[in-house]
C-alpha cells in the first residue's frame, strides 16, 4: 500500500519538475532577455552582462531552472527584476483572495453538482429528467464570465442586493466578506454543478444496475442502504472529476476576478505579463499547476483508499 | 452510410437543434461579408449607442459599430479558434495514440508519459500566461503576417492533444491485440495499411465525439482569453473582446452591448454541446470517450 503511494507521489513530482522545465523554457521564448527588459534598450552590453551575472541569468539553462525550482519548494520564488519585491510576497497577499472564491465555488459545486445529480439518477425518466438535461447542457454552455456580468447587472445594479465588485477579506466580517465573493463564486461554480451532476448521474445510475443491487433487492434490503451502497460504488469518477474541476476552477477565477475588479492573482499575473515580471510569472502559473497536480494526486489517494480493491492489490 | 442514416432516423430532436444552431454558425462565419448589414469596423459617432431599432437590429457601440455585424463577423474568430485547436489537437493526440498502441515497449511508456504530463497542465492558466509572454502581436513567418490568433490556436491545440490521444490509445490497444489485425499482418498487409485501414477506422467514433465536445470549450477559451486583451486585438471583433468592451455598458444601461455576445457563445456552445451529446448516443454507446472538463 505505502510503495504504492510513494509511487504515485513521486511519478507527480516528476511530473511536475517535466511541466516546470517547460514553462520554465517558455517565458523565456518570448522577445527580449530578462536584462534588456530591466535595463531599457540603451543599456550598453557590459552592463547587460554584469546584470545577468549578478542575478544567475548566465549559467546553463537547466542550472538556472534547478536553482529556482530548489528554492520555490522551500517557499523562495526569488526576488521580482522589475519591481525588486518578493514574489512570495506577492503570491501570499493576492492568493487568499483567489482561494477563497475557488473554495467557496468548489463547495457550492459539490454540494449542488452530486446532489442534483443523485436526485437525478433516482428520479429515472418522466419529465423531470428532460429537465435536468436541459439544466446541464444550459450549465455547460453559458461562459461564466458572462454570466458575471449577467448577475452585476441584474442582482448588484437593478435589485441591489449585492456589491457589483470588489473584494473585502474575511476580517472585515463574515457577512461582508460573504457578500463580495457570493456573485465571483456562483458564477464560478455553474459550469462545474453541471459537470458534476452529469458525472454522478451517469455513475449512480450504472451502479444501480449493479448485479449486486438487484441480490440486495431481493434479499429485502431497504432502498436507502441500497442507495448507499450504489453510491459508494459510482463515487470513484466523481472524485476524479471533482479534482480536476478543482484545478481548473483557478484559471477560470482569473477571468472572473476581471469581471469582478477583484485583487486576486488574476490582476498580479495580468501585471506581471504587461510589466514582463518573468518570475512572478513562472512562480504564479507553477503554484496553479502544482494545486492541479496536487489534487488529482489526491484524488487518487482517496479513491483507492475507498476501494477495498485497489487496497488489496497494493 | 448507414450510420448516416440511423443517424436521420433515431437522432432526437435536441441533436437536431444543435446540428441546426452549429450549420447557421458556420454559415454566418463563412458568409460574413455577404450577410452583414455593416462594415464591423467602421466607426460612426453620430450613431453611437443607438438601441435595437429597424436600422440597427441589435443596436450599435460606444464607436457607433453595429453589434449585429459585429456578432456575425465574431463567429469567425469563435469558431475558427474552436475548430482550428481541435485539428490540431486531434492530429498531433491520434498520431501519438496510434502509435504508443501500436508500438508498444517502450515508445509506448514514452509517448503516453508525455500525454499524462501534459494534461496535468490547467488548459487556461498556461494559455494566458505563455501568450502574455510571447506577446499579442501577429507571428512572421517569412513575408507571412500571420494573426495573434494563431499563438492561441497552436497552444489549446496542444493542450487538447492528451484528449485525443488517451481515447484512441484505449480503442487503438484493443484493436492491435484483435486475431484479425494478426491475420492482416500474416496476409502481408504493411503497418501502414493496417494503422490506417484497420486500427484507425475503428477508433473514429469516440474522437468525433471528443472533437465536438471540444470546439464548445475551444469556443469559450478564446472568448475568455479575449476577453482579458490577449486574443484577438481589436478592431477586429470577437465575441469576448466586444463582451470586454461592454463591462462599462453593465452600469449605464445599455442592455444591448453585453447581451448579444454573450447570447452569441452561449447558443453556439449549446449547439456543439447538443450535437456532441447526439453523436455520443449514437457513435459511442459505451462511452468510450471520456466526460470533458475544463
Amino acid at each position: 500500500m505505502f510503495r504504492l503511494l510513494a509511487g504515485r507521489f513521486f511519478s507527480s513530482l516528476g511530473t511536475l519538475f517535466f511541466v516546470g522545465l517547460v514553462l520554465f523554457a517558455l517565458t523565456r521564448a518570448g522577445p527580449g532577455s530578462p536584462a534588456r527588459i530591466v535595463l531599457g534598450a540603451d543599456a550598453t552590453s557590459a552592463q547587460i552582462t554584469q546584470f545577468e551575472q549578478a542575478n544567475g541569468l548566465d549559467r546553463p539553462f537547466l542550472e538556472q531552472y534547478v536553482t529556482w525550482l530548489a528554492d520555490v519548494l522551500r517557499g523562495d520564488f526569488g526576488k521580482s527584476f522589475v519591481t525588486g519585491r518578493d514574489v512570495a510576497g506577492e503570491i501570499v497577499d493576492a492568493l487568499p483572495v483567489t482561494l477563497s472564491i475557488v473554495l467557496f465555488a468548489f463547495a457550492i459545486a459539490l454540494v449542488f453538482g452530486v446532489g442534483i445529480g443523485i436526485w437525478a439518477a433516482l428520479r429515472l425518466g418522466g419529465p423531470m429528467a428532460s429537465v435536468t438535461r436541459l439544466g446541464v447542457v444550459l450549465g455547460l454552455s453559458i461562459p461564466a464570465f458572462w454570466l458575471g456580468i449577467v448577475l452585476i447587472r441584474f442582482i448588484a445594479v437593478d435589485l441591489r442586493w449585492l456589491p457589483p465588485g470588489g473584494y473585502a477579506p474575511l476580517s472585515s466580517g463574515l457577512m461582508t466578506h460573504l457578500q463580495t465573493i457570493a456573485m465571483p463564486a456562483i458564477s464560478l461554480a455553474v459550469y462545474y454543478i453541471a459537470v458534476l451532476a452529469r458525472m454522478t448521474q451517469a455513475s449512480l445510475q450504472e451502479a444501480l444496475r449493479g448485479d449486486y443491487v438487484r441480490t440486495a433487492r431481493a434479499m429485502g434490503l431497504s432502498s436507502p442502504r441500497i442507495v448507499v451502497y450504489a453510491l459508494l460504488n459510482a463515487l470513484p469518477p466523481v472524485i476524479n472529476l471533482a479534482a480536476l474541476s478543482f484545478g481548473y476552477m483557478f484559471g477560470w477565477a482569473l477571468i472572473i476576478e476581471q469581471v469582478f475588479n477583484i485583487p486576486g492573482l488574476s490582476r498580479a499575473l495580468l501585471n506581471a505579463i504587461s510589466q514582463r515580471d518573468f518570475l512572478l510569472l513562472q512562480g504564479i502559473v507553477f503554484l496553479f499547476t502544482a494545486i492541479f497536480v496536487l489534487a488529482n494526486l489526491g484524488a487518487d489517494l482517496v479513491n483507492r483508499v475507498l476501494d477495498p480493491r485497489q487496497r488489496a492489490a497494493a | 452510410m448507414n450510420r448516416l442514416i440511423q443517424l436521420v432516423r433515431t437522432a432526437d430532436w435536441t441533436g437536431w437543434l444543435g446540428a441546426a444552431i452549429v450549420l447557421v454558425m458556420l454559415g454566418a462565419a463563412i458568409a460574413a461579408p455577404l450577410i452583414a448589414p455593416y462594415d464591423p469596423v467602421a466607426i460612426n459617432i453620430e450613431h453611437r449607442l443607438t438601441a435595437p431599432d429597424a436600422t440597427y437590429w441589435l443596436g450599435t457601440d460606444q464607436a457607433g459599430r453595429d453589434v449585429l455585424s459585429r456578432v456575425i463577423y465574431g463567429a469567425r474568430a469563435s469558431l475558427a479558434v474552436g475548430i482550428g485547436a481541435v485539428i490540431i489537437g486531434a492530429l498531433i493526440g491520434v498520431s501519438a495514440g496510434l502509435f504508443a498502441a501500436y508500438k508498444g515497449g517502450l515508445g509506448d511508456q514514452i509517448t503516453m508519459r508525455i500525454v499524462d504530463a501534459i494534461a496535468s497542465i490547467p488548459l487556461l492558466v498556461w494559455a494566458i500566461a505563455i501568450v502574455g509572454v510571447l506577446g499579442v502581436g501577429p507571428v512572421a513567418i517569412g513575408s507571412l503576417q500571420l494573426p495573434n490568433e494563431v499563438k492561441i490556436v497552436t497552444l489549446i491545440g496542444c493542450l487538447f492533444s492528451p484528449v485525443f490521444a488517451r481515447v484512441t490509445y484505449a480503442v487503438a490497444q484493443r484493436i492491435v491485440s484483435a486475431d484479425y489485425v494478426k491475420a492482416r499482418y500474416l496476409q502481408g498487409a504493411s503497418h501502414w495499411q493496417i494503422v490506417t485501414g484497420d486500427v484507425l477506422p475503428n477508433c473514429l467514433s469516440p474522437i468525433i465525439v471528443q472533437a465536438t465536445l471540444l470546439v464548445a470549450i475551444g469556443i469559450v477559451i478564446e472568448a475568455s482569453i479575449s476577453f482579458v486583451g490577449l486574443g484577438v486585438q481589436p478592431p477586429q471583433p470577437s465575441w469576448g473582446t466586444m463582451l470586454s468592451d461592454a463591462r462599462n455598458a453593465i452600469y449605464s444601461g445599455e442592455w444591448w452591448l453585453p447581451v448579444f455576445p454573450g447570447l452569441a457563445i452561449s447558443v453556439t456552445v449549446i449547439g456543439f454541446n447538443l450535437l456532441g451529446d447526439a453523436v455520443r448516443d449514437l457513435f459511442d454507446p459505451r462511452h468510450e470517450a471520456r466526460t470533458l472538463v475544463a
